[in-house]
């Protein structure tokens, strides 16, 4: 307590501010309201109770148990601890209002009181579209976000996605895959140090590597479930475009597409065959007056970016299907089939059946899993 | 003063011959039974004492001991009553020595002189040898099948006692040629719909392949594992008489014929024990389940809740045939050659129609459910069919699929190519050989090394479908040449759990 005063000098307000991010019970109204009405420095000699409060923030202090709470706190957490592993970290603290801090949040309605950033805040100034999903995504919608995020990294339009399973990594696989001028931006919900979902460790390291990671919780902070719903609104805010590509009736994504609508953000969705329980809320959305997403040009258009110039598509490399095989493929087309379900609605036996779907599969139109085939790739035209 | 008595005690499912001497002298009167009685053996003093008074014969204060030889071996069970009650009333000149010569005794006393029925009569009688086997009359069925018309019953130890003084004749042998009673297997053509399903069954029934059925609750797996029965031909007479010893080793009731003729069908529940499933037991080494299943099916509901341990216990037996248990004292080979059926759902939710994007758990919790089966086990089934709930149109149709009659036509025409071509079922097939007894035509090699080449089939897998293929030829009617269509039928047969979205986008 006695070289306070010496380290205090040494340090930057942002350490107090990441102090006091990771203090217990420290919402991220009461960061607010805190950073607010105090300097960072300021806070915390109000939170050791050496300069009074005001406002709101004596409101806080005087409710039961708190003021005791972050005054153990502070000894938990000095900041030149929490500075230097900051630092150790790469990570740049970014408490509001600090110069630069991500324009597009400052007139957020609810800005975030202070970031963690690792990477290229730059990109931020780029053109951004958010692509989010469902993490038990189909196939097909794995292969939408994926190819979403291929066209969009290639036309070097960076991608904003929570690095979840399911959708948004695939979406970040495509950007990374394009090897474009585009770049993934992931926002997470966990301190930057706490990797989730751990099979991400290498999306992870290659968003903060080459592209831009951003968390509102300070390192350290593991996976709760109430700061996803949270991350989302930055997911949200930092986008210009929002797609989303599967979403089931509730869910995530579609609290992002609200807090989209909020910010007046465009959404857009991906349409999905009806019944389909993984584009219930795409097509819900799509009801409610969402763009349409049929490919990536959708997307560039919305952005308003010359979308001639990103069309090189691949030549498909697969062995055009024949005869049978494309009504087949047609049939699964629309979802999902077994054999048995592929047999009966084109009335072939189910040796037919299993060799037409045999020679999709080994060309690479289809793949199965549990019995079910389903169209992988882009479609056949 | 001495008398010795042929009798037999069942070990595993094979009986165990035991002489009964008794010694009847004078002096302290007492009742000794050594030779390793278990605890139900050393009971029958009593029993035998209490029988005795009640059927009116006579126990006067002496010393009596019992020797059950050989006595270095533990002897297990309440069947060696009788035996000992005659032993003691020769010993005592109440019945002559010379009348039990030849003769045989097996049957638990009640107090009151009744005879008792007891489990393991059939394996007992076998092991007694050339003797007249003197039974209670309810076990007359299972003697029957060993000993033919030379057994002997009777309903309480006055009349087994009066038959031997020559005072009354044997009592009469129940009628003689049985009846099944069984109620026949449920029947195929209660199944709607699942055309992939059924041709599952059927390749399995006529090539003796493990089936392993993945789909989602209501979708009907439990309602096609009951079928298979029905398919299989009737036991062939050996196997009849091994699963007859088995049932009656365990004490599961016999069928009114006597003899286990139908296939059996077990499906014991996923909490079972180890020693259930594999049989065991300290003294006598009970068949397990799997034992019982003999010469027919084991069902395995929810394979994924069975405790790992159990299921690994099965692998051996998978192999070889029997099982071979081994305790502190003594080890027994009990035989267990089954037909594998198993079912699970692909996820623990259950919920949704199983297709992919259709069910509430996260791909940790899929992960984890897959991986409980995953392994060895999961490769010794070589059908693993997929299975979805029945379209409404199926469900509402008033006509019933093909009947078990006509489609046990076919398997059994199937399964009779197989042994003709080399004298086993197509599951059995050793790898050496499968080139020569099922000769792939160029395409359907094309496309299995093309399967081989993405990693797509082990080596164990590749012979595995080659034998299914070899199976869907014969059923289909093909030569001796393996088609392409029936390899590519074959790998639709083995449905890949999804292990994980990356691997089933790729």
């Amino acid at each position: 307590m006695t070289d306070r005063p010496v380290a205090a000098s040494a340090l930057p307000p942002e350490a107090y501010v990441a102090s006091l991010a990771g203090f217990r019970n420290m919402s991220l109204h009461r960061l607010g309201a805190l950073l607010r009405h105090h300097s960072p420095e300021d806070a915390w000699q109000v939170v050791l109770g050496e300069l009074p409060a005001t406002g709101l923030v004596a409101k806080v202090l005087a409710e039961t148990g708190v003021r005791a709470m972050w005054r153990r706190c502070t000894h938990e957490r000095p900041p030149a601890d929490i500075w230097a592993h900051c630092l150790e970290l790469g990570l740049v603290v970014l408490p509001y209002g600090h110069e630069r801090y991500p324009a597009g949040l400052l007139d957020d309605p609810f800005p975030p009181p202070v970031l963690f950033v690792r990477g290229d805040l730059g990109l931020l100034a780029g053109r951004r579209v958010g692509i989010v999903g469902t993490r038990n995504a189909t196939a097909a919608g794995r292969e939408a976000a994926r190819s979403l995020g291929l066209g969009l990294g290639a036309a070097g339009v960076h991608v904003v996605s929570g690095l979840a399973r399911g959708i948004d990594g695939y979406a970040h696989r495509g950007v990374l895959a394009a090897q474009g001028e585009g770049r993934p931006i992931g926002v997470v919900a966990s301190g930057l140090d706490v990797i989730y979902p751990r099979e991400h460790r290498d999306l992870w390291e290659a968003a903060g590597n080459c592209g831009l990671l951003l968390s509102e919780a300070p390192p350290g902070v593991p996976p709760e479930p109430h700061r996803f719903p949270l991350r989302n609104r930055i997911v949200a805010a930092l986008s210009e475009v929002l797609v989303v590509v599967e979403s089931r009736e509730r869910g995530g994504s579609l609290i992002t597409a609200a807090q989209a609508v909020e910010r007046d953000v465009t959404v857009m969705a991906v349409p999905g065959s009806i019944g389909k329980r993984a584009s219930l809320g795409t097509n819900s959305l799509l009801c409610d007056g969402a763009a349409p997403v049929t490919g990536v040009d959708d997307v560039l258009t919305a952005l308003s970016l010359q979308h001639s110039r990103s069309a090189v598509v691949a030549a498909d490399l697969r062995a055009r299907p024949r005869g049978e095989d494309i009504v087949v493929y047609r049939e699964l087309s629309h979802e999902p089939r077994t054999i048995d379900g592929v047999a009966l609605a084109l009335g072939l036996s189910l040796v037919e059946a299993a060799m037409s779907l045999a020679r999709l599969e080994s060309a690479g139109w289809i793949a199965a899993a549990d019995g079910w085939f389903e169209c992988v790739g882009s479609p056949l035209r | 003063m001495l008398a010795a008595v042929r009798s037999a005690t069942v070990f595993g499912v094979e009986g165990r011959p035991v002489t009964v001497e008794v010694h009847v002298s004078t002096g302290l009167p007492a009742f000794q039974i050594v030779g390793l009685p278990d605890e139900a053996c050393r009971e029958s003093r009593d029993r035998v004492r209490a029988a005795v008074l009640s059927s009116a014969l006579a126990w006067p204060s002496c010393r009596v001991t019992v020797n059950l030889a050989p006595s270095n071996q533990r002897k297990g069970g309440s069947g060696l009553d009788l035996a000992i009650a005659i032993g003691f009333l020769a010993a005592h000149g109440q019945v002559p020595v010379s009348q039990i010569e030849g003769l045989g005794f097996v049957g638990e006393l009640g107090l009151d002189g009744s005879l008792r029925q007891v489990a393991g009569v059939a394996p007992m009688v076998a092991a007694m040898g050339d003797v007249r086997p003197v039974v209670p009359i309810n076990n007359y069925r299972e003697a029957w099948c060993v000993s033919g018309e030379g057994v002997r019953v009777a309903r309480t130890l006055r009349e087994v006692v009066d038959a031997l003084n020559a005072e009354a004749p044997w009592p009469v042998l129940p009628d003689g040629e049985f009846v099944d009673d069984e109620p026949p297997p449920p029947d195929l053509a209660d199944v709607r719909g699942q055309a992939m399903a059924r041709l599952g069954l059927e390749v399995a029934a006529a090539g003796g392949h493990h089936m392993l059925l993945v789909g989602p609750p209501g979708s009907g797996k439990t309602m096609l594992a009951q079928r298979m029965s029905g398919l299989l031909p009737m036991l062939a007479p050996e196997v009849s008489l091994e699963a007859t010893m088995v049932h009656s080793a365990a004490g599961v009731r016999l069928p009114a014929g006597g003899m286990v003729r139908r296939a059996p069908f077990r499906a014991p529940h996923h909490s079972s024990s180890m020693v259930a499933l594999v049989g065991g037991g300290s003294t006598s080494l009970r068949p397990g389940e799997i034992s019982l299943a003999h010469g027919g099916v084991l069902f395995l509901d929810e394979l994924g809740e069975f405790a790992p341990s159990v299921l690994d216990g099965l692998r051996q037996p998978l192999e070889e045939g029997v099982i071979r248990i081994a305790r502190a004292r003594a080890s027994a080979a009990l035989p267990a050659k089954f037909l594998l059926i198993a079912a699970t759902n692909p996820c623990p939710c259950g919920g949704g129609t199983g297709a992919p994007g259709d069910c509430q758990c996260d791909e940790a919790a899929r992960l984890r459910y897959v991986r409980r089966l995953s392994g060895p086990l999961l490769d010794r089934f070589d059908l693993r069919v997929g299975v979805t709930r029945p379209c409404v149109d199926d469900l509402l149709a008033t006509g019933g699929g093909e009947p078990t009659a006509i489609v046990a036509v076919r398997v059994n025409e199937a399964r009779q190519r197989a042994l003709q071509r080399i004298g086993m079922v197509n599951a059995n097939i050793p790898a050496a050989h499968l080139d020569a007894l099922a000769p792939l035509d160029q395409e359907a090699r094309q496309s299995l090394r093309d399967q081989l080449e993405r990693d797509r089939l082990t080596g164990r897998g590749y012979h595995r479908i080659r034998r299914v293929a070899r199976t869907i030829t014969d059923l289909l009617g093909g030569g001796d040449l393996v088609l392409d269509e029936h390899v590519q039928l074959a790998l639709s047969m083995r449905v890949r759990l999804s292990v994980s979205s990356r691997e089933r986008a790729a």
